[in-house]
C-alpha cells in the first residue's frame, strides 16, 4: 500500500466518524431542532480552534447484537479548543450515534478530557443528550457514570465545571451536571429528570409531561437545579461565552479584568432617588446594581429561582466581582428556604475562584411560617451564614435599607467576616422592625395606657427615631462607614483595591461540615 | 395579642384578639370579666363561590398577607408583569404581577382578605 493510500484510509477514516450516526440520524437531529455535537462545538468554539482527541474510539461490547453496530466516535466528540482565545477542554454527547447513549468508551473519553482539563486548569464543558446509560453494556455503562462524577467532584473548586443540556439528560446522567458549577437548559429540548414520566405514571399516577415534568422552565424556577434557561441553541452559546467572559481559568489564576472604560469616581446622584421614603414600599434591587457596576453590565445567575435573593457577576475596574443582594419587591426580599440554598451556592462559588463577593442588603428577616420551619429554614439559612463567614476573598456588604435580625447577620455582616461594611443614610439596622419591637418591649405601657393606640403609636416612633438607623450599628463597629448613595461606586472601587491583597489563613483541616 | 382560628360553614377564619383594659388594672384578668376586646375581625374572608375555570392558570399568594388593593377584574386583558393585585405581607406592599399575557378568569379575593401562602388570588384564563 502506497503511503497516499494510507494518508487516504486516514481521510475516510476520520470521515466517517464524522458523519456520526449517518445522515438520516442528522436529519433527525436537525428536526428536532437540536444541532448536531460538532456543530455545537464549532458553535461555541474561536473558528478553526477545535482539535478532536480519540476520534476512533468505538464500544468493545459484543453482547446483544453489538458487535454488529458501529458506534463512530462512540456518542461524544471530545477534545480541546480555545474561547475568545482562552482555552477550555470539551466533551458533547453525540445523539446520532445510537442515542448518544453511554457505554464503557464513551466514559473513559470524557474523563480522559476531564483529566487533562483539570491538568492544564481550564475549564470544561459537557454539552449533554442522551438516551442514558447504554444499557447493552450493563455495569460497565454504570461504572463509566461513577468515574465522571468522581472526576466531577474532585475538579469542583479547581476549575470551572458547565453542563449545556441540549437534549434528554435521564437517570444517573443528571448528577454529572448537578455536581457541575452551572446548567444551561435549552427550552422544549433540554430536560433532566431522574425517572422518565412513564416511571412517575406506574408508581404515583401521576400524568406528566417530559416537558412538565424536567424542561427548562420546571428547573430554572421551580426546582433551581438549572441556572439559565435559552430560547434556542444559539441563545444558550452566547450566554455560555457571556458566563465565561467573568469566569478565571481555574482556583489559582487572577480573575479575568479587562480595560474599564467607565468612570472609577462616577457620582450616581439619582440612586437616592431608587429607594421609596416608607418602609413598606418595594423598589428593584436590580435598578441599585446595575447603576453601580461596570457599563451597568450585570449578569443574573438563577435569574428565575428564588427571585427574593439576586446573584450574578459583575465588573468594577475591569475585574470581576459576584453580587449577593436581596429582592425587596419579591416576598419582601426576606431569606427562605430557597433563597438561602441559592445565595449559599453562589458565594461558594465566587470563594473557590477568588471572586470579590458584594452584597446589597435589604432583609426584613427569614421567612416566618410553618411550611419554612417544616422545610428546614434552620438548616437552610445556616447554609447562607456558613458560606457567607467561611469566604476568604474580599468581602463587601452594602446595607440599602432594612437589615433586621438573624437575617442581617446572616447577610454578610461585619461579625461573619465582612472586610468592609458600608450603609446608607437609609440603612435601618436593628434587632426587628419598629413595630414589633415596640409591641413587645413597650407592651405592658401598652397595655396600661388610657389611650393604647396612641402609646404605641409614641413607642414605635421611639423606637424609629432611636434604632431605625445606620448609626447604632456604626458606632459599634459593625457599620465601617455610612456613605452618601451617589459615592457608592467610588467607594467600592477603592475598598476592592485595598482588599486586593487580602489574605487569611484558618487552621488546616480536611474540609468543613456545612450543615446540607 | 392572640390569634384564634375559628371555623364558620367550613371557611377558616384567622382572628386577633387583644385585650385593652381602661382601667389599668394589671390583676390577673379574668377571661369573662375582661372589658369587650378589641376584635380584629379580617375584613374579608376570600370570596365564596369563586371557582377557578378549568384550565386557566392561577397566581398564588406567596406568603400570607393581607391583600390590599385590587387593580383587575374579571374579563380584563392583562400582559405579563402587569401588577394585578397588591398583598401587604412581612409589612411591604408586595406587587403580584400576571406571570403571562391572558384574561382574567376569576378573582378569588377581596380587598382587605387574608391570605395564605398558596392560596388562589387570580386566575389568568
Amino acid at each position: 500500500m502506497a503511503t497516499s493510500d494510507k494518508i487516504n484510509e486516514l481521510i475516510e477514516r476520520k470521515e466517517k466518524v464524522e458523519m456520526g450516526g449517518g445522515e438520516a440520524a442528522i436529519g433527525k437531529q436537525h428536526g428536532k431542532g437540536k444541532k448536531t455535537a460538532r456543530e455545537r462545538i464549532e458553535g461555541i468554539v474561536d473558528e478553526g480552534s477545535f482539535v478532536e482527541l480519540d476520534v476512533f474510539v468505538e464500544t468493545r461490547s459484543t453482547d446483544f447484537g453489538m458487535e454488529k453496530k458501529k458506534t463512530p466516535g462512540d456518542g461524544v466528540v471530545t477534545g480541546y479548543a480555545t474561547i475568545d482565545g482562552r482555552p477550555v477542554y470539551l466533551a458533547a454527547q453525540d445523539f446520532t450515534v445510537i442515542g448518544g447513549t453511554l457505554g464503557e468508551a464513551h466514559a473513559q473519553k470524557i474523563c480522559k478530557v476531564m483529566d487533562m482539563a483539570v491538568k492544564m486548569g481550564t475549564p470544561f464543558i459537557g454539552i449533554n443528550d442522551s438516551g442514558g446509560a447504554r444499557i447493552h453494556e450493563g455495569i460497565n455503562a454504570l461504572s463509566g457514570y461513577g468515574d465522571i462524577f468522581l472526576r466531577n467532584t474532585h475538579a469542583s473548586g479547581v476549575i470551572p465545571q458547565i453542563s449545556l443540556i441540549m437534549g434528554p439528560c435521564a437517570g444517573g446522567a443528571c448528577y454529572s451536571p448537578a455536581i457541575t458549577d452551572f446548567i444551561f437548559m435549552v427550552e422544549k429540548t433540554g430536560q433532566m429528570y431522574i425517572t422518565g414520566n412513564s416511571v412517575v405514571k406506574a408508581v404515583t399516577g401521576e400524568d406528566v409531561t417530559l416537558e412538565e415534568l424536567g424542561g427548562a422552565s420546571v428547573h430554572n424556577s421551580t426546582s433551581g437545579v438549572a441556572h439559565f434557561k435559552n430560547s434556542s441553541e444559539d441563545d444558550c452559546i452566547a450566554d455560555l461565552k457571556r458566563l465565561l467572559s467573568f469566569l478565571p481559568d481555574n482556583n489559582l489564576s487572577a480573575v479575568p479584568s479587562i480595560q474599564c472604560t467607565d468612570d472609577l469616581n462616577r457620582i450616581c446622584g439619582d440612586i437616592e432617588d431608587l429607594i421609596p421614603a416608607e418602609p413598606n414600599k418595594p423598589y428593584d434591587m436590580l435598578d441599585i446594581i446595575s447603576r453601580l457596576v461596570d457599563g451597568g453590565d450585570f449578569f443574573e445567575v438563577h435569574k428565575y429561582f428564588a427571585q427574593n435573593i439576586i446573584v450574578g457577576f459583575a465588573r468594577i475596574n475591569g475585574s470581576t466581582v459576584g453580587i449577593v443582594a436581596n429582592q425587596p419587591k419579591i416576598k419582601a426580599g426576606s431569606l427562605d428556604v430557597d433563597s438561602s440554598d441559592k445565595g449559599a451556592r453562589f458565594v461558594r462559588f465566587c470563594d473557590s475562584f477568588n471572586i470579590p463577593l458584594i452584597s446589597f442588603t435589604d432583609v426584613p428577616a427569614f421567612l416566618p411560617g410553618v411550611g419554612q420551619e417544616h422545610s428546614g429554614i434552620i438548616r437552610h439559612g445556616a447554609k447562607l451564614l456558613y458560606a457567607f463567614a467561611e469566604a476568604t476573598v474580599p468581602k463587601i456588604n452594602i446595607i440599602v435599607r432594612k437589615a433586621y435580625g438573624g437575617a442581617y447577620i446572616a447577610m454578610n455582616s461585619k461579625t461573619l467576616g465582612a472586610d468592609m461594611v458600608f450603609a446608607w443614610p437609609t440603612a435601618e439596622i436593628a434587632v426587628m422592625g419598629a413595630e414589633g419591637a415596640a409591641n413587645i418591649m413597650f407592651r405592658k405601657d401598652i397595655a396600661n395606657s388610657d389611650n393604647p393606640v396612641q402609646t404605641r403609636q409614641e413607642k414605635i416612633n421611639e423606637y424609629r427615631t432611636k434604632f431605625s438607623n445606620p448609626y447604632v450599628a456604626a458606632a459599634r463597629g459593625f457599620v465601617d462607614d455610612v456613605i452618601d448613595p451617589a459615592t457608592t461606586r467610588p467607594r467600592l472601587a477603592s475598598a476592592l483595591e485595598m482588599l486586593k491583597s487580602k489574605r487569611e489563613n484558618r487552621p488546616s483541616r480536611k474540609h468543613g461540615n456545612i450543615p446540607l | 395579642m392572640k390569634k384564634f382560628l375559628i371555623k364558620v360553614n367550613g371557611n377558616q377564619y384567622e382572628v386577633e384578639v387583644e385585650e385593652v383594659r381602661a382601667d389599668g388594672d394589671l390583676a390577673v384578668p379574668a377571661p369573662a370579666a375582661a372589658p369587650a376586646p378589641k376584635v380584629e375581625v379580617p375584613r374579608a374572608a376570600p370570596r365564596k363561590n369563586i371557582e377557578v375555570p378549568a384550565g386557566s392558570k392561577t397566581v398564588n399568594a406567596p406568603m400570607p398577607g393581607t391583600v390590599l388593593k385590587i387593580n383587575v377584574r374579571e374579563g380584563n386583558a392583562v400582559k405579563q408583569g402587569q401588577v394585578l393585585l397588591v398583598l401587604e405581607a412581612m409589612k411591604m406592599e408586595n406587587e403580584i404581577a400576571a406571570p403571562l399575557d391572558g384574561t382574567v378568569a376569576s378573582v378569588n379575593v377581596e380587598t382587605g382578605a387574608s391570605v395564605n401562602a398558596g392560596d388562589v388570588l387570580v386566575s389568568l384564563g
